[in-house]
């Protein structure tokens, strides 16, 4: 065994990587459970590659074949059923981990600088999952499946003058059919691996900047630990547990999320009383409804996503991290949370009565939530360094500001070093 | 998850026990978990229900030939005449000799799995036997091969009379109950 | 004894969850309503007689206009007919056909304007599918000679199980019953895998559950190591 891995060694840094990735990796000590969900997220993703990769050999993506090969699957394959729960369950647990990783990155403010690029790699990943998840869901050929699909895709009919010309090229047809049925299934499988390469790029830059941590201060050296075995036997016991939840859904309700319409066979020419996204969609879909114009309505709605790209730069305060010494973001985030569920909550009724209005109101302060962080981080530093900062936060300042300092000492040296300034 | 390189400082029978025991747990998962996506690739549950196919022998005249398929495989049933029948008692077939007795359950029905036993083609019916097209096997009406590159008699399936008129082609086993 | 305390309060925390979804879901089923009518609140057993009986009904009756295409003939060995049962049920049929409706397409559109579905996945294609199939069968009134359903207005199917022109109480009882059969024998065509599904999840949810005990104590164990080193 050490003869092969020495063999390797000479061509391939093999135990120089794991090493230093992950039986040394320094990790801090004080990271709680809510760290827990990135690793949940990657075990799910594998999930749905594996068990995707099982269904596609008994799938034919045919409109006139599909509804009746999920049908295979669910009866006549052995384990068909399985796979296939887990596989539409999964969906549902991937958006739910990714939701709160994601929460748990604006709460403690994983997102602030040196982490801007990890924040934003996730958003790139959110937004592959969106469409590999809206892609995935037209495969079945139900009615919801069609109709879900038959109004995305009209969105793109807002681009201004392509729109129309745009909407039939993405649908290969002049309503869904069966060119979209392939195309969509053709992507679906192959977006699940850039989202592989998407992920790896995520951990090599998480792996630059290290972990951040509750309490958003910088941790010295003597507060990190090895990644191994620390945090593989939480990361082990996480996955433990979600798949005991998880396992709940897959076999005693595997139908909660999917909708009874979704079991009728697509009919283009029936549109179902009711459509209504998946639940992950829905806060986004109450933000499309809000706004009375299509145009509006689709360019908030992309905006409603994009929009946590400019975390980083809407959130300048000097105190570290997030909530933790900060309340006043603290209750800004819990605000948000909750405008998020009624956005959830309108996106899943029809829009009548004073759901058209709260859908409006919470999409108002959806984005206000955005605006109003620019300045109210400036307003909460000064009432925060008035009312006199805790120790440790005093302590972490001062040597951020040694740090900045020895920094540009070290640039300042650079520069003067002849044959390495001629970028400047 | 044993740290075999830098020894907890106190290690001792009972934290052995405890990640013996994990690890054992979740490697028998992680095995029983392969077994549903092996199993999924194995036939499903329609495609082995053709495991057997019936075929009604209502119709077929004597001299007459009828094709049923069976496990996507062509089966002959042939309703010999008493010419055919006293012809093929008589002789022991060519190249692999076998009595006649031993092919039939009923003399009047012959029943064949359809694929020449040289490289897989459908022999073409002929007044007195097959004939293969693909490199010319000469079978009788025993299904026995008689001249050409085949090296054995036609295959015969398994197979049971349900009633004079109804015949049961392949294993009749219940079903193991599905998953 | 923390730890002990802190395990405790996480089995306690999952099995609130659990309770507490059940509850939801309970909560939801229970009010289940069509058309601002409640629907019938009962609760289905899959019990294989039952089930034998509901198979019987569907085939004497919903089969006139209704086919089950994902409902192979061999198939109903899994709810208990014998094969002398289904050879008499399918007739010269093969094996592996699935029951069609005995009037024609032709025939059954001129009759009520359009071709009634396939019932294979009723019990799943509308939302409380068991109760909305009960209910429906079960509400029909006669009003002058003409078949009426106010829970389900202006629906074109006839009154199949004749409730509507049911003579006294016991025949209606027994009319319901004879619905509650076939219900239940739709809900198991809807989802023939549910009684497995749900034997292997027990097992897979008891395993994770000791799989999540050990790795708990596992990770205090490796966790502890840090206890003699100053943080």
């Amino acid at each position: 065994m050490k003869h092969v891995i020495g063999w390797i060694d000479r061509r391939f840094p093999l135990t120089a990587f794991v090493k230093h990735e992950l039986t040394e990796y320094p990790t801090p000590r004080n990271l709680s459970f809510w760290w827990n969900f990135g690793s949940l997220a990657g075990i799910v993703l594998v999930i749905q590659i594996i068990t995707g990769i099982f269904l596609a050999m008994h799938y034919k993506p045919d409109a006139s074949l599909a509804f009746d090969s999920v049908e295979h699957i669910m009866r006549e394959v052995n384990y068909g059923w399985l796979i296939r729960f887990m596989h539409s369950t999964g969906a549902s647990a991937f958006f739910a981990m990714i939701f709160i990783h994601m929460a748990r990155t604006l709460y403690y403010g994983s997102y602030r600088a040196p982490r801007e690029l990890m924040w934003w790699t996730g958003q790139v990943l959110l937004l592959l999952l969106m469409a590999t998840a809206f892609m995935g869901y037209l495969l079945p050929w139900g009615q919801m499946s069609y109709w879900g699909a038959q109004v995305i895709t009209s969105l793109f009919g807002a681009v201004p003058f392509l729109g129309d010309e745009m909407v039939i090229w993405l649908r290969g047809d002049f309503t869904v059919g069966n060119a979209t049925l392939t195309r969509f299934f053709a992507l679906h499988y192959l977006l699940p691996f850039i989202i592989v390469a998407a992920v790896i790029i995520h951990l090599v830059a998480l792996h630059a900047v290290r972990s951040s941590n509750p309490s958003g201060i910088n941790l010295k050296d003597k507060n990190n630990i090895p990644f191994h075995p620390y945090f593989t036997v939480k990361d082990l016991f996480g996955i433990s547990v979600f798949f005991t939840v998880y396992s709940y859904f897959v076999f005693f309700n595997p139908n909660l999320l999917i909708e009874a319409d979704n079991y009728i066979p697509a009919n283009p020419m029936q549109t179902p009383a009711h459509i209504v996204p998946e639940w992950y969609f829905l806060p986004f879909y109450a933000i499309l409804r809000a706004v009375p114009d299509l145009v509006g309505g689709v360019i908030a709605m992309a905006l409603s996503v994009m929009i946590f790209a400019a975390m980083p730069y809407l959130d300048r305060s000097k105190i570290p991290g997030g909530a933790r010494y900060r309340p006043i973001f603290r209750i800004m985030f819990y605000l948000f949370m909750l405008d998020i569920l009624v956005l959830g909550y309108v996106g899943a009724h029809p829009p009548e009565g004073f759901l058209v209005p709260l859908g409006q109101i919470a999409t108002f302060f959806y984005f206000a939530a955005f605006a109003f962080l620019r300045f109210f981080s400036k307003w909460e530093d000064k009432w925060l360094f008035n009312r006199g900062l805790p120790a440790e936060v005093q302590a972490m300042l001062s040597s951020e500001q040694a740090q900045k300092t020895d920094r540009r000492h070290h640039k300042k040296d650079r520069r003067e070093t002849p044959g390495d300034n001629h970028n400047d | 998850m044993a740290d075999d390189e830098n020894p907890p400082i106190d290690e001792n029978r009972r934290d052995f026990i405890l990640n013996t025991t994990t690890s054992v747990v979740a490697g028998a998962g992680i095995a029983t978990a392969c077994w549903p996506f092996i199993s999924s690739m194995n036939p499903s549950s329609d495609v082995l229900s053709k495991a057997t196919s019936e075929a009604s022998l209502k119709g077929i005249e004597p001299g007459e030939m009828k094709t049923v398929p069976w496990q996507g495989k062509p089966v002959f049933i042939l309703h010999r005449t008493k010419k055919q029948i006293t012809s093929m008692e008589t002789s022991d077939g060519g190249k692999d000799p076998q009595a006649d007795a031993e092919r039939v359950q009923n003399p009047d029905w012959l029943v064949l799995v359809g694929i020449c036993t040289h490289l897989g083609c459908v022999p073409a019916r002929k007044k007195e036997g097959w004939f293969c097209p693909c490199h010319g096997s000469v079978y009788d009406n025993s299904g026995r091969v008689l001249t050409g590159p085949a090296p054995r008699n036609l295959e015969l399936p398994p197979y049971e009379f349900v009633s004079s008129e109804k015949i049961i082609i392949g294993k009749t086993e219940k079903p193991p109950i599905k998953s | 004894m923390i730890k002990q305390v802190v395990l405790v309060c996480l089995i306690l925390s999952t099995a609130c969850f659990n309770i507490f979804l059940a509850t939801i879901i309970f909560v939801t089923t229970s009010f289940a309503t069509t058309n601002n009518h409640p629907l019938e609140n009962i609760v289905f057993s899959q019990d294989p007689a039952s089930l034998q009986r509901g198979a019987m009904i569907y085939y004497d009756v919903c089969r006139i206009c209704h086919s089950m295409k994902y409902i192979r003939y061999k198939t109903l060995q899994e709810i208990g007919l014998s094969n002398k049962q289904i050879d008499t049920l399918r007739g010269d049929k093969p094996e592996n056909s699935t029951p069609e409706k005995t009037t024609s397409d032709h025939m059954l559109s001129t009759l009520y304007g359009q071709v009634p579905p396939d019932l294979s996945l009723m019990a799943k294609a509308r939302k409380h599918g068991p109760q909305y199939i009960y209910t429906l069968l079960t509400s029909y009134t006669e009003n002058e000679g003409k078949y009426e359903n106010p829970v389900f207005p202006g629906i074109k199917m006839p009154d199949a199980m004749n409730i509507a022109v049911a003579i006294n109480e016991s025949s209606k009882e027994e009319i319901k019953n004879q619905a509650k059969d076939v219900t239940e024998f739709l809900l198991w065509a809807s989802d023939p895998r549910a009684s497995i599904r749900k034997k292997i999840g027990l097992y897979v949810i008891i395993y994770f559950s000791i799989l999540s005990i050990l790795l708990y104590f596992v990770m205090k164990r490796v966790w502890s190591r840090l206890d003699n080193v100053e943080s």
